[in-house]
């Protein structure tokens, strides 16, 4: 009897892990790039390296999206926004730092104005180097995201979200 | 047992399931085609229905001060209207399950039916994006909604019925697209504005207003109302066929003549660009509705006795 359940939700739960990898809608948001990362996203998303044979469809709403693709520095100003267009996207949600600034500032690490990577603000699933990384490392990345959709311990810290959330934090 | 072929019809074939499953491969074959016209490799074949199965096991988010019944409700409404129209279309090149004299308008109504839920979705969301994607969804349907309507009772007009049976039949030995030309040009462009492909997708302009009235809706609304569509496709295809391409009388028929539509429609979305929501309007009234309105007259003139 028991054998059966697990059966049935084994089955069920890799109807969901195949779901989910085969069909991830991105949404790319600029938390204050230099704009090389973002035109190297929309190379990728050009007929010639097609994303849509993955499944990828780029979103314009964060309702509808599965990934976030971040590039930049996390400037103080795009902080919140970011935060609110993470907390907008329904669970199950995935972030992608695309960039050597993305992961940790890059060239900008330690100026007055930026946070020194998406990770210091919203919880990061895969990390793209790169300055900025060729389309190929963008494809790279995002399959290796969706790889590790099939293995468990994505959660949210959310002592992180209500922290950023907070007002009176994000003005400090 | 006459119940359980009642129930069957409706849920497996050729209602409920049947639908469903053709709509996905019907847009399937609509995104591989125009992917592959843009020198694109396209989706995999199974790529409609992982989408779907993806919407609904996500978390669904009802927005702050909407009316929840009808953000729930909408999307089910729209679904269900598309199904229900199914019921008289013969899809699949059979007889329509359900027929009375008079349907065809029933089935117009039911079709226009996702459109008005989209609207008023997006307008029941505080979002800008979706209230400007349910103005411009709503105005698109007072402009393509009457030419499509005349342009689909011309066949009912030389058919002297009223029912979508009758019609199929009848137009199994004429093909009205030789005597209708114009009829058919404008059903066929009314049906792009319906479904909302380009050149008529202002009221879902991605680069503009997010994604329209939808901005809002994340797991099960937007699956449904993606899977009304790809019912409304299926449905809208068979209708037109029907009239207008020789009648619709097996189902190999079906395949061919819905197919060969489809790939017009997807020719016409890769060479077009997006039109202005004024411009829509604009060439529904100022030419479309005029010259079917011409053709009645000549049918009526040509037909008098
Ligand atoms: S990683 Fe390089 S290309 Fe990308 S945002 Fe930073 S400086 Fe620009």
């Amino acid at each position: 009897m028991k054998s059966h359940q697990n059966f049935g939700q084994q089955l069920l739960k890799s109807l969901k892990d195949w779901a989910r990898v085969s069909s991830p809608w991105v949404l790319h948001f600029n938390t204050g790039s230099c704009n090389g990362c973002d035109i190297e996203i929309l190379a990728t998303l050009t007929p010639r390296y097609d994303l849509e044979r993955l499944g990828v469809k780029l979103q314009a709403s964060p309702r509808q999206a599965d990934i976030l693709l971040c590039t930049g520095p996390v400037t103080r100003q795009a902080r919140e926004r970011l935060v609110r267009i993470y907390a907008q996207m329904p669970e199950p949600k995935y972030v992608v730092a695309i960039g050597s600034c993305a992961i940790s500032g890059g060239v900008f690490r330690g100026c007055y104005n930026v946070m020194d990577g998406i990770d210091q603000v919203i919880p990061v699933s895969a990390y793209i180097p790169g300055c900025p990384p060729r389309p190929e490392a963008v494809i790279d990345g995002l399959v290796k995201v969706l790889a590790s959709i099939h293995s468990p311990g994505h959660k949210i810290p959310s002592d992180i979200l209500e922290g950023a959330l907070d007002p009176e934090k994000v003005a400090a | 047992m006459n119940w359980f072929f009642v129930l069957l019809s409706l849920m497996v074939f050729p209602g409920g399931l049947f639908l469903l499953a053709g709509g996905m491969a019907y847009e399937w074959v609509d995104r591989k085609m125009l992917a592959v016209f843009q020198n694109r490799a396209g989706p995999r074949w199974f790529q409609p229905l992982a989408d779907t199965v993806k919407l609904l096991i996500k978390e669904e988010i009802i927005p702050d001060k909407v009316n929840e019944i009808l953000f729930i409700g909408l999307p089910i409404a729209a679904l269900a209207g598309g199904l229900t129209a199914a019921l008289y279309v013969p899809v699949a090149g059979l007889t329509p399950v359900y027929s009375f004299p008079g349907d065809l308008i029933v089935t117009l109504y039911l079709l226009s039916l996702l459109t008005l839920c989209m609207g008023l979705a997006g307008a029941n969301t505080l979002d800008r994006f979706s209230l400007i994607g349910a103005t411009r969804t709503l105005t698109q349907v007072f402009s393509y909604e009457a030419p499509f309507l005349l342009a689909m009772l011309g066949p009912a007009l030389v058919a002297g019925s009223w029912q979508i049976s009758d019609i199929n039949a009848y137009a199994g030995g004429h093909w009205l697209i030789l005597t209708q030309p114009v009829g058919f040009i404008v059903a066929v462009i009314g049906f792009m504005g319906k479904l909302v492909m380009p050149p008529f997708d202002a009221p879902e302009a991605h680069t503009e207003i997010g994604a329209g009235a939808l901005t809002e809706y994340s797991g099960r609304g937007l699956a449904f109302f993606h899977l009304a569509k790809a019912v409304e496709l299926i449905v809208g295809l068979s209708l037109v066929s029907a009239f207008y391409l020789g009648g619709l009388a097996n189902p190999l028929e079906f395949l061919v003549k819905t197919l060969a539509l489809l790939f017009v429609l997807i020719g016409l979305q890769s060479l077009l660009t997006r039109m202005r929501i004024d411009q829509t309007v604009g060439m529904w009234w100022r030419y479309g509705t005029l010259v079917v309105l011409a053709q009645w007259l000549v049918i009526i003139l040509v037909m008098r006795p």
